[in-house]
């Protein structure tokens, strides 16, 4: 192997895009480190804090896209307390000075700063593509900054992030050297952009492909975006509400007639229902449909909606289509490999809500489901299992019921062997999380049977420690672990302490783990970082319960921007 | 879901049901669970009692105050508990309110037909508030004698079968609902 020249062996490596089979490879001998060190441009950061930005970069020199994640994920449910951490500055600032190839960030869950995106945009000359999930910390001034400096930028993308809206004109930002826009997505902004603006650049920009309006994009608007722009491929409309005779109405028509080539749509943040008709032509051609921001869209129109659109992958909606509706959905989306209900009044009792009715309906009618976020208010055992029995597909299965700690409405019993059978038939399960009344049983036959889970998410369920081990032994797999408002304490956190290490982190909050324990683990294993968020007191003996507790593994030890709220230990 | 835990059944101290939002559209619960089918009339706040206990003091425990909603239960991002809360909380929404009698019963209701999107909507929570079956032409299926018929007075004074007409339309012109036998049509 190593008779090869370097430059073919650098070839081969070209080959491999998964991050994986790149970490394996390195691990051959040390001139195969060394070929694929040099040569690695996509990096995946799991945790920011796992590393420093410097061991990083003095590890792959040559970074072109680079993936991060900060916040445990529950922080998405208001568990972390807000300044927790998680800044992207220091790795913006280490890039700057030592990478300056960089082109694609991709941040998740992170603290970003106006001062980090103007950074950002004047440090890469030849930077292209910025997503951010989930972030904040920033306003519409660090958007107007990207949008100036960056002058081959081909991505900006925004998901589910509350951004401070400063009344600039950040569209207006982009120079009219403009070109290369591929994808623009700023659905979640609540601010006015300049209309005018927005035309410009769409209509300057040949090869944009993905473009998702915030709700202040009239349909006015919207036609003429899409006269200019037919070749859109992911559309996510603005405001979508006008009198269905009126003369703009008339023109989006058309306009849409012209759209080929969309394949995902999203968006109806307002919507007059009555102006659906116009998307109907275009239906039979996505692919993938979110209306999960759609409330106004319910009922008959929601149904005559779907109907039109056979060959969905991918649909997230509301709950509000009702166990009817994801009837209709069974019997019409026969490709459907993604599902997402949400709940449309998640404190109520809406009377269209969805039970285990229309999820069996679903399994029965699209085999080829592989991916489930399923919110409901009830569940059943015998639901669960037929689900098992029709989709043993799923890679991904995440079940909320509403009221947590709920057991089958007919049996009253746990839901222990619906969850048993869901891990038992889908050997492929990558992704679990459960509700509603569960006993240690159904960690037993997840340790039993759930070989490929990597994400395991807990909530009010087990009975004692057991549930826990039986996870923490048999998941061989096991990456990430979070657990909130169940009875597992110090034994099951202690009992295999060197298992932590091999995950990315644990996260347990409104358990029963005591300071003491924390502190045990945390002196036994070095290697881990071992962060307690305390918000309420002061002084802490060791028998007391801690409230949040964040485990993770890292190479640089404790980290030096915790704010006080946090004790790593 | 609600918290029965009230002893009077007509007001609701909310601050004690983190779980009960504060303020929905439609002022009643359903539940799946065995209930009475009576038709007695009840009041118009019907309680879910399924919901267990622990919802309260589970969710207590994590550390949340005693607001109405706890912001960490369900598992929603904030970006769409936000969206989903005004859409639901929206207080700039005119509403439209009529009278609707059931025949037989002295006592009428009332309802806002602007909380409602359509007669599929109108017509399910017609049937859970008056608990009986409601035909209306769109609909198909076998009629049994004891299966109501909703009707409307419109402005011009006439009894008119409801679902003939588009949704908006009958909005423009409906003035209050009456629930009749299915025979007297």
């Amino acid at each position: 192997m190593t008779y090869f020249p370097e430059e073919v062996v650098e070839h081969m490596f070209d080959f491999l895009s998964s991050h994986r089979d790149r970490n394996a490879v390195s691990l051959v001998c040390k001139s195969w480190y060394r070929l694929e060190r040099w040569s690695r441009q996509r990096v995946f950061v799991g945790n920011c804090y796992a590393m420093s930005p410097e061991r990083l970069i003095a590890r792959f020199p040559r970074i072109k896209a680079l993936t991060l994640k900060g916040k445990p994920h529950f922080a998405d449910f208001n568990l972390v307390p807000h300044d927790w951490g998680g800044f992207v500055h220091p790795w913006i600032e280490a890039m700057a000075k030592s990478c300056p190839v960089l082109e694609e960030l991709r941040l998740k869950r992170m603290v970003v700063s106006d001062e980090s995106l103007e950074l950002l945009s004047r440090s890469f000359p030849n930077f292209k593509s910025l997503v951010l999930v989930s972030c904040e910390g920033f306003t519409t001034d660090g958007l107007a900054a990207v949008a100036a400096n960056c002058r081959v930028l081909r991505e900006l993308d925004l998901q589910e992030i509350e951004v401070e809206d400063r009344r600039g004109q950040w569209l207006g930002c982009f120079p009219d050297s403009c070109t290369t826009l591929v994808s623009l997505n700023f659905s979640c902004l609540k601010g006015e952009v300049n209309l005018g603006a927005l035309e410009r650049l769409v209509a300057r920009c040949p090869n944009l492909k993905s473009l998702r309006l915030n709700r202040t994009v009239p349909l006015e608007t919207l036609y003429k975006i899409l006269l200019r722009a037919p070749q859109l491929v992911d559309l996510g409309t603005g405001s979508y509400v006008h009198e269905p005779n009126s003369e703009h109405y008339v023109k989006l028509t058309n306009a849409v007639l012209n759209c080929k080539s969309v394949r995902s749509l999203s968006g109806f943040l307002d919507v007059a229902p009555r102006c659906l008709p116009a998307i109907y032509p275009i239906c039979l051609n996505l692919t993938s449909l979110n209306l999960s921001y759609a409330p106004g869209i319910q009922g008959s129109e929601l149904i005559k909606l779907i109907r039109h659109c056979r060959n969905l992958h991918r649909l997230w909606i509301l709950d509000c289509i009702g166990d009817k509706g994801l009837g209709v959905v069974a019997s019409t989306c026969k490709e459907l490999q993604e599902l997402r209900v949400f709940p449309f009044d998640p404190y109520g009792g809406g009377n269209a809500a969805v039970t285990e009715e229309g999820l069996v309906a679903i399994s029965m009618g699209c085999p080829k489901l592989h991916s489930l976020l399923y919110f409901c208010h009830q569940m059943t055992n015998s639901a669960l299992i037929t689900v098992a029995n029709n989709c043993p597909n799923f890679t991904r299965f995440r079940l909320c019921i509403l009221d947590p700690k709920k057991p089958d409405p007919a049996t009253f019993q746990p839901l222990d062997e619906g969850f048993g059978a869901i891990v038992r038939s889908c050997k492929g399960l990558r992704r679990l999380s459960l509700s509603g009344l569960l006993t240690d049983q159904v960690f037993l036959y997840i340790g039993m049977y759930a070989e490929r889970l990597e994400m395991l998410s807990i909530a009010f369920a087990g009975d004692s420690d057991k549930g826990m081990l039986y996870v923490l032994n048999g998941c061989k797999n096991l990456r990430k672990l979070e657990i909130r408002d169940s009875p597992f304490g110090n034994v099951a956190l202690l009992t295999d302490v060197g298992k932590y290490e091999t995950m990315r982190s644990l996260w347990m909050s409104s358990c029963d783990v005591t300071l003491g324990g924390c502190k045990t683990l945390a002196k036994k294993m070095p290697r881990l970082n071992v962060e307690i968020i305390n918000e309420k007191e002061e002084n802490y003996s060791d028998g007391q319960k801690v409230e949040k507790m964040y485990v993770y593994r890292t190479l640089d030890g404790p980290r030096r921007d915790a704010p006080d709220f946090v004790w790593t230990l | 879901m609600g918290k029965a835990a009230h002893s009077s059944s007509s007001s609701i101290d909310s601050s004690e049901h983190p779980a009960l939002s504060s303020a929905s559209s439609s002022l009643y619960h359903q539940s799946k669970t065995k209930r009475c089918l009576s038709t007695d009339l009840r009041l118009g706040l019907t309680l879910s009692s399924s919901t267990s206990l622990p919802v309260h003091d589970a969710l207590s425990n994590s550390g949340s105050n005693s607001r109405e909603q706890p912001s960490d239960w369900p598992p929603l991002k904030p970006l769409l508990r936000n969206t989903l809360a005004e859409k639901g909380n929206n207080r700039q929404r005119p509403t439209f309110f009529v009278k609707v009698y059931m025949e037989g019963v002295p006592i009428g209701r009332k309802l806002d037909l602007f909380a409602h999107h359509g007669y599929d909507g109108l017509i399910t929570t017609l049937a859970h508030m008056f608990r009986t079956n409601i035909l209306y032409p769109a609909m198909d299926g076998v009629h049994f004698d004891k299966d109501h018929v909703l009707t409307y007075e419109d402005k011009e004074g006439d009894w008119m079968m409801v679902g003939d007409v588009p949704w908006e339309m009958f909005l423009t012109t409906v003035k209050r609902l009456k629930i009749t036998g299915a025979d007297g049509c």
